[in-house]
């Protein structure tokens, strides 16, 4: 067993996990946090996108071990008890998840893109969902709702901290 | 179903230490809620008129919020894992089926072969496809035997501890062939064309007979996956009244019912399906798949058993688009009005029936395609193969042959020398012509719909933007 201890969504954690135990399994199964999905588990569907230490990363290829000492953010850190993100207001706004099950994963790319780019073009919108797949074939509303936010984060720029 | 540890303010310094630790390692529950924000109650006025309002989707914030549970994000105390083992091989008899080593792993509970299935056949219209293989391997993608252990680790690795010995069988796999009178059964005596529809109007002769010129084309489509991002999966649990409760993906639930009643071999009103919140559906979840294998494996073990399909199954052992070779014959008049048209629909069925019946019905009934042609003939029959099955996906049918019949009036069209659209608006359905299956129609909008789209995306007749 390999001891893990990391931040997730802001609070530090630790647990004895197997040496196999991927990130996603670990915030799934050991942490209950369920909204990062398991699609594919080969990295090519990215429902299981999360944040560590600010940037986008499939939970599915990389070991909880290998989290060790991270910053890890998943979809149920983005909210709090008095508002949405300004991402996932966007998205419901724009009634941008069909099936929503790509949602979680698709919403922490874009949050990692806005972090770091306020103002994407489309083309850079395009270019950060490419690991992100949606067989709904919903990505025009998903980026009309990315870009929505990035007006909306531009206007609240306190809605940034995650 | 929080361990939460309670923190011990007193004792020594160690104990204080350890609590820390617990504190720790206490699951993170998901922040319980962001909700309510704020109450989502349309009003009355702005509900009306609902054309050019935008709707925004009830469930569309708890995905956003990566509340929605799918049945992968379910937990039961005492939950099993289950893994199904898959033939690998496209045709053969099972000869044997050992299960005694993967049995003593540690870890797993139990082992169901498609001996324990009290009735080992169903499906939506023809009940030819097995819970599990118990005699005869129809495809690679059929299960052969099915785990329970207590993780899905120790499920996936006792899988490889099942020896099944096979004689290898040749398999069909050319649906042309299989078409074919002399070739062997797949499900033998069974013929291996197992649907067949002609649609009849005119007189073809005639109107080949009548007609400047007369093309030919054969076209073809492929196999296609739903992949759904949500695998399919399904979780079975009993109570001591020998009620089982199902939890799956399932889109038509009444139907599950009536599956799992026969294969379960118990009465209706002691099953309950639950349909979950589905990640995909797009036809590719209309049948059962693992529930029959979950509900006994929970039944042998006394605790809830869960299924979840690995992407790879979700392409070897799902259902799939059915590949349809499509062979289009059309008599033309010198201005390109369509006189007569023979077609012959073979549709690849795969190893079992599923929705082929529909499938053959609606791509049969579409294949002449938006247009009044008089002298129809239009054939379609549907066979066996020892490949991954076909079934329901979006349109059943209709998008192979749209494929097939607007590739072919192109090609008209170039070799008349005539605008694809002009051939278009020429021989389009009006209002009160007849469909292929002599049904008056109304509302026909298919000549203003082509017009404006070509204006929209400035068509200029030689499929380049103006």
């Amino acid at each position: 067993m390999t001891k893990v201890t990391l931040t997730v969504n802001g609070e530090a954690r630790s647990a004895s996990v197997p040496p196999e135990m991927t990130l996603l399994r670990l915030l799934r199964e050991e942490f209950s946090l369920t909204g990062s999905k398991l699609g594919c588990d080969v990295g090519d569907c990215g429902a299981c996108t999360v944040l560590v230490d600010g940037k986008a990363v499939n939970s599915c290829l990389m070991l909880a071990g290998q989290a060790d000492g991270r910053d890890v953010v998943t979809i149920e850190g983005l909210a709090t008890m008095e508002r949405l993100h300004p991402i996932q207001k966007a998205f419901e706004d724009k009634g941008s998840l069909q099936c929503g099950f790509c949602g979680p994963g698709v919403i922490m790319s874009a949050k990692a893109l806005l972090d770091e780019n306020p103002d994407p073009s489309e083309e850079e919108i395009r270019d950060a969902l490419a690991g992100n797949l949606c067989r709904c074939t919903g990505y025009a509303k998903m980026i009309e709702a990315i870009q929505a936010a990035a007006r909306l984060e531009d206007a609240r720029p306190a809605a940034k901290s995650a | 179903m929080d361990k939460k540890s309670a923190v011990v303010e007193t004792g020594t310094a160690t104990e204080r230490a350890r609590s820390v630790e617990e504190m720790l390692r206490a699951p993170a529950a998901a922040p319980l809620a962001p909700l309510p924000l704020e109450v989502l109650i349309p009003e009355a006025k702005q509900q009306t008129p609902a054309v050019r309002q935008r709707v925004t989707r009830p469930d569309g914030r708890l995905h956003g919020l990566g509340q929605t549970k799918y049945i992968d994000d379910f937990y039961m105390p005492g939950m099993l894992y289950a893994k199904v083992k898959r033939a690998g091989i496209a045709s053969a008899r099972i000869i044997s089926i050992d299960t005694k080593e993967a049995e003593a792993m540690p870890g797993v509970v139990a082992v169901l072969t498609g001996r324990d299935v009290p009735c080992n056949s169903f499906g939506p219209s023809l009940k030819d496809q097995p819970v599990l293989a118990d005699t005869r391997v129809f495809y690679s993608g059929d299960g052969v035997a099915a785990v329970a252990a207590v993780t899905e680790q120790i499920a996936t690795e006792a899988l490889e501890k099942i020896k099944v010995e096979y004689e290898p069988l040749t398999p069909v796999l050319d649906p042309l062939l299989s078409l074919q009178l002399e070739t062997p059964g797949v499900h033998a005596p069974n013929p291996n064309v197992y649907w067949h529809k002609v649609i009849k109007k005119g007189d073809v002769e005639r109107g080949f007979a009548e007609s400047y010129r007369v093309f030919e084309g054969t076209f073809r489509t492929q196999m296609v996956e739903h992949v759904p991002l949500e695998p399919h999966s399904s979780l079975a649990t009993w109570d001591a009244n020998g009620r089982v409760t199902i939890y799956s993906t399932l889109g038509r639930i009444t139907l599950g019912r009536a599956d799992l009643s026969r294969t379960l071999g118990i009465p209706m009103s002691r099953i309950r399906v639950i349909a979950t919140v589905v990640g995909g559906n797009f036809g590719g979840k209309n049948e059962i798949t693992t529930e029959p294998i979950v509900a006994l494996l929970a039944k042998k073990t006394g605790r809830p058993v869960k299924c979840t399909f690995t992407r790879p199954e979700e392409f070897t052992s799902s259902t799939t688009r059915h590949p349809l070779i499509m062979e289009y014959k059309t008599g033309v008049s010198k201005q390109g009005k369509l006189l007569a048209r023979q077609i012959r629909l073979v549709l690849d069925g795969g190893a079992y029936c599923s929705w082929s019946e529909t499938t053959l019905g609606k791509a049969c009934i579409l294949s002449a395609g938006p247009y009044e042609i008089e002298n129809l003939h239009a054939e379609a029959f549907v066979v066996y193969t020892n490949k991954t099955m076909t079934g329901a996906m979006r349109g059943f049918g209709a998008p192979q042959v749209c494929f097939a019949y607007e590739s072919h009036m192109d090609d008209i069209a170039k070799a008349l020398g005539i605008d694809p659209l002009e051939i278009r608006l020429l021989n389009t359905l009006k209002e009160g012509s007849l469909s292929p299956t002599s049904q008056v129609l109304h509302s026909v909008v298919v000549a203003d719909t082509l017009k404006q789209a070509a204006e929209r995306f400035g068509w200029n007749g030689n499929g380049s933007k103006s």
